[in-house]
């Protein structure tokens, strides 16, 4: 049988493709949890999966860099690495999130490979799902990460209410297909003018239009003032939320656990450069003390340094910094209001 | 990978998280989404709370004390061990010489089955835990006002209120969640008043800051009830209907005009007059209150002003109104709720009456003491006086957070038997004969009351780590050593216990706690489905009582020795004594060090520049800290987080304490500040920073000859 790039697949067969993938993989799906919230965890019975939920937290990106991971254990023999060779399905994330993923790509798969990451990546299979309905908070459109990808996945699923469209973009995400031949069926003329209302119907749901370029370009232009920055700051909380759940956000601590005076183990742990701690150098001295140096630079990471240094937004408009944080200082809040900036701020 | 969602160990707020779990080994956190307080958000604390329960420090096998040094031990050594000790103690000096501290971080199951223990086996009253040190003015003064001591209100109500009076907490440092409802209200038009002398960041939010004098909040309040009485903004229907003595108490408010008040608390006039009328004339205005108004001698008398101004204006007993005390510890509601408090069964019944002592004695096959014990404060007075003679301690670190150190540790050094049950080796612990290791929140089953009455579950996500066990299964196997046979198989056993004997708990059970956010108490039967706000037709004890309170200053006023006011409180990143968090990495990279807030202009004048070394006495004892010049403290105060062992603020703080209350003066004590001068060419000596600190005792714990575990 030819390969087909396009298939559709009967939800109702859904559940025994699950059940295929997880026998050679770990398969990691959005479950819903006993308390009613949706996690991306582990799928132990294949109906529980709920795709119907709200952008999931943390992102993914904790399957690629956990929050605490042990990179190698030391004795006196030598050290011993500990890399995760596990194949895993991510199943059921969002475009934003593969687009999330993309960019951590290029920043741990570039010139310099973050081995441990490498572990992980280079054995996950990413089946993503078109967002029909993006939540208020979701801003991907125009950015180029979603709701739909026309790259980059392994699989792409669409839902088009009682079957799912799905793409393959990889020799991985084809073989995958070819594996379950009978579930996966040629699409109809219907489908395509079904996957375009989809599509239609998912752009004019955004509640938010967010253009970083603009804000970008007013940075640049040096038309945000320093005090506007300090009423962002004074409602910053110091929680790391926004870096914590940012699927984009890269930086880490490392750090020894000692269990004896000569053997122990090596941890990266997730970190934020929202911290005071997180500059200070010998002797004390803290160069971003000051609240609003740390919140500035974060949003000017992700605007200015990011395209300047590879070429695309640190942001995917995933809307999980504004669920996240305490005092709505959010990617989209602020950037809508330097987009309205004049030289006065509010509040 | 599985995703394990259970609630917070740190503060009141009781946010709901998962624990990510990987081969046994939690590998994260993240918020839950729906969940009525924190709604997606954790703050720092809280998305770290995973990093301390693999710590290699964790205590994983019982020690017993040996000369100087601690050996393991088996459970059975241990535990024979303790049995054998409190029984002769018992035997010897009678119950009431041991006394027993619970834990504000353990479960509502591990502190009803201590407190059961506490009274059925070892037969004493002499019962108590950290609330004693936080709360205990809540507990006393509203349980005369209302007849019941808890926030009144739901956090969930607060983004829909008008008016938010915040008096004595730093809401956004120490309740980051409940602080972030209060800007969300902010920011939708309710009018914000914060009384604190210090310039905390919730105070810089608000609409009107009135910064009294430390431990004037009694004149505060009263001057504010003045212009509520005078200018005829009081409810007189509600006044009438659900309230006594508002005679004897309008007599005493009279006196305290604005004028008078601004005297005392070095408050203007007018500030207290815009914040009275602001707070009475909205319908939906609601009031919260922390350690800065109940650690005071005169906490009780605060906490009753807070009262008597809540009555005056009905801003009681309907949603988006209420006094709301903002509780510290994770569980330290639930703790005061079974009961591990030296005058009260669960559910606040007293041990003096009969009838409560009677329903207990039934349940328990055990004739009960009807004698309150002592407070956790006097325990350690009775301990020098040679009246209690051992201690049994389970999750307290009384040598670090209690006030007076010195007094504290001499104590501990007296003690004939001490038992300590701990996750971690604490400063307490080195003085113990016995340690034993307890289970964290990730590694067993039961609940927590957060601050607004929620109780809610927490789920084993890993295994116990080394032979550590949950501390209800470590008091029963005690129990049964001592011929009380206690045998519960799992936490919800003695949840149902708690249900029968506690009325405001009739209805919590754990299969009612599986789905959605808990059940807020009370809630009396199988269907009940909680109480959201409380006091709605009539007061716990019927009529609300107005009681007239008159303002006393602090117990130990400044003077030339000493000129500066010392407040000790929290700070932001760390949580208390610091066993938990100063073995996380990113709370102790941010704050690794004890600093001292002192104010620009008393810097200027000693000259002290910002980061350099301080040398702070107070007439207890000294310790060397860091000068953070800042403007958050007025002239004349200077303010030490206590959570540092090796610069301990609790050497320098008062031992006096609030007369009903039993609690500590831990705001106001005072203190004398000097730069310390290095002379040229010589470097500070290296301050011990708790890591090192903890190695000292880690090496201690193993035994000389062995290899690693």
């Amino acid at each position: 049988m030819h390969m087909t790039q396009t298939c559709i697949l009967n939800k109702n067969h859904l559940s025994f493709w699950l059940r295929r993938l997880k026998t050679s993989h770990e398969l990691i799906a959005p479950t819903r949890d006993v308390s009613g919230d949706i996690v991306l965890t582990e799928l132990r019975q294949m109906h529980e999966t709920a795709l119907d939920g709200p952008a999931l937290m943390p992102s993914p990106k904790e399957f690629l860099l956990p929050q605490m991971e042990q990179l190698f254990s030391y004795s006196g023999e030598g050290i011993e690495e500990t890399f995760n060779k596990r194949p895993r399905v991510l199943f059921g994330i969002r475009s934003c999130d593969l687009s999330a993923i993309r960019i951590l790509d290029t920043f741990y798969l570039g010139k310099q490979k973050d081995l441990y990451y490498e572990a992980r990546r280079s054995r996950t299979v990413v089946i993503a799902i078109a967002c029909n309905q993006p939540d208020p908070t979701c801003f991907c459109l125009g950015l180029g990460t979603g709701p739909f990808l026309k790259n980059g996945f392994d699989l792409q699923l669409t839902d088009l209410g009682d079957r799912f469209l799905v793409e393959a973009g990889s020799e991985t995400g084809a073989s995958l297909l070819k594996d379950s031949p009978h579930i996966f069926t040629e699409p109809m003329p219907a489908d395509n003018d079904d996957l375009y209302e989809a599509r239609l119907a998912s752009q004019s749901r955004f509640e938010k239009r967010v253009n970083l370029e603009q804000v970008r370009k007013r940075i640049q232009a040096g038309v945000v003032q320093d005090s506007f920055w300090e009423s962002v700051a004074a409602r910053c909380f110091e929680c790391g939320g926004c870096v914590y759940n940012c699927p984009v956000c890269t930086c880490f601590n490392v750090i020894d656990r000692a269990s004896s005076s000569d053997t122990g183990n090596r941890y990266r742990l997730w970190d934020t450069c929202l911290f005071k701690g997180f500059t200070r150098m010998a002797g004390g001295v803290v160069p971003a003390e000051a609240k609003i140096n740390r919140t500035k630079r974060w949003f000017h990471h992700k605007l200015l340094h990011w395209p300047a240094q590879f070429g695309t937004f640190g942001c995917v408009g995933c809307g999980r910094c504004a669920v996240s944080c305490p005092g709505k200082i959010d990617m989209a809040t602020v950037a809508m209001r330097i987009k309205g900036e004049d030289q006065t701020e509010d509040k | 990978m599985e995703k394990i969602s259970t609630t917070c160990p740190w503060c009141g707020c009781g946010c709901g998280l998962f624990l990510h779990v990987e081969n046994n080994l939690i590998t994260g956190v993240s918020p839950s989404r729906r969940h009525p307080v924190n709604h997606g958000t954790l703050c720092v604390k809280g998305w770290n709370c995973h990093e301390f329960v693999h710590h290699p420090d964790r205590l994983t096998t019982p020690l017993i004390k040996e000369g100087a040094a601690f050996r393991r031990a088996t459970w059975e050594e241990a535990l024979g061990k303790t049995a054998v000790r409190l029984s002769e103690i018992k035997q010897q000096y009678g119950p009431d010489a041991i006394g027993i501290l619970g834990s504000a971080k353990c479960t509502n199951e591990d502190n009803f089955v201590l407190m059961k223990f506490a009274r059925a086996v070892i037969g004493t009253n002499n019962i108590d835990h950290c609330a004693r040190l936080c709360h205990s003015s809540t507990v006393g003064g509203l349980a005369a006002a209302f007849g019941s001591g808890a926030m009144t209100n739901s956090i969930d109500e607060i983004r829909d209120a008008r008016v938010i009076f915040v008096i004595g907490s730093n809401t956004t440092e120490q309740h980051p969640m409940i602080g972030m409802h209060m800007l969300e209200a902010k920011d939708r038009g309710a009018l914000l008043i914060v009384a604190d002398p210090r310039r905390t960041q919730i105070a810089r939010f608000s609409h009107l800051h009135m910064r009294h004098k430390s431990g004037t909040d009694v004149a505060l309040l009263n001057a504010m009830m003045n212009v509520i009485i005078t200018e005829g903004l009081v409810d007189v229907s509600f006044i009438r209907q659900r309230t006594e003595n508002f005679d004897d108490f309008e007599k005493r408010v009279l006196t305290y005009t604005p004028e008078v008040a601004e005297r005392i608390t070095s408050v203007p006039a007018d500030d207290i007059r815009k914040a009275a009328r602001i707070y009475a004339s909205e319908k939906r205005a609601m009031l919260f209150y922390s350690m800065g108004i109940t650690q005071h001698v005169t906490g009780v008398d605060n906490v009753r002003s807070c009262a008597n101004l809540v009555m005056l204006t009905a801003h009681i007993g309907q949603p988006m109104t209420g006094l709301n005390p903002l509780r510290g510890q994770n569980n330290v509601q639930g703790a005061c709720d079974v009961g591990v408090l030296p005058d009260v069964f669960s559910g606040y019944q007293k041990v003096a009456d009969p009838a409560a002592r009677n329903k207990f004695e039934l349940a328990w096959s055990r004739p009960l003491s009807g004698m309150p014990g002592l407070t956790l404060t006097e325990m350690i007075d009775a301990i020098h006086a040679g009246k209690i003679r051992a201690l049994y301690v389970m999750g307290e670190n009384p040598a670090i957070s209690d006030p007076d150190s010195t007094h504290v540790k001499a104590a501990l050094a007296k003690l004939e038997f001490l038992a300590v049950q701990d996750i971690f080796p604490t400063d307490t612990a080195e003085y113990a004969h016995v340690i034993l290791p307890a289970a964290t929140f990730a590694e067993k089953d039961g609940t927590y009351t957060n601050t607004e009455r929620r109780v809610q579950k927490i789920r084993r996500a890993v295994p116990p780590e080394g032979e550590s066990k949950p501390d209800y299964e470590i008091i029963c196997s005690l129990s049964r050593l001592m011929g009380y046979d206690m045998d519960y198989r799992a936490a919800h056993e003695i949840m149902e216990e708690i249900a029968i004997l506690t009325p405001s708990y009739g209805g919590i059970l754990h299969h009612r706690l599986d789905t959605g956010f808990g059940l807020q108490w009370p809630c009396g039967g199988y269907d009940h489905p909680g109480t959201p706000y409380l006091h709605r037709k009539k007061f716990t004890r019927g009529l609300g009582a107005f009681i007239p309170v008159e303002f006393m200053p602090p117990s130990e006023p400044t003077d030339s020795e000493y000129p500066f006011i010392l407040t000790t409180g929290r700070s932001y990143f760390h949580y208390h004594t610091g066993t938990m968090c100063r073995r996380t990495i990113t709370l102790e990279r941010e704050e690794p060090e004890c600093t001292i807030e002192i104010s620009p202009a008393d810097a200027e004048r000693l000259e002290i520049r910002h980061n350099d070394p301080v040398r702070v006495k107070t007439r207890r004892g000294q310790i060397e800290v860091k000068a953070r010049v800042t403007g958050t403290v007025p002239e004349g105060i200077v303010f030490i987080p206590f959570h540092f062992r090796e610069a301990a603020a609790n050497l320098l703080t008062i031992n006096a304490v609030d007369p009903n209350a039993k609690i500590p003066e831990f705001k106001v004590c005072a203190a004398s500040l000097e730069a310390v001068r290095k002379k040229p060419g010589t470097r500070p000596a290296p301050r011990l920073s708790y890591h090192e600190g903890m190695k000292i005792g880690l090496d201690l714990y193993l035994p000389p000859e062995e290899g690693e575990e």
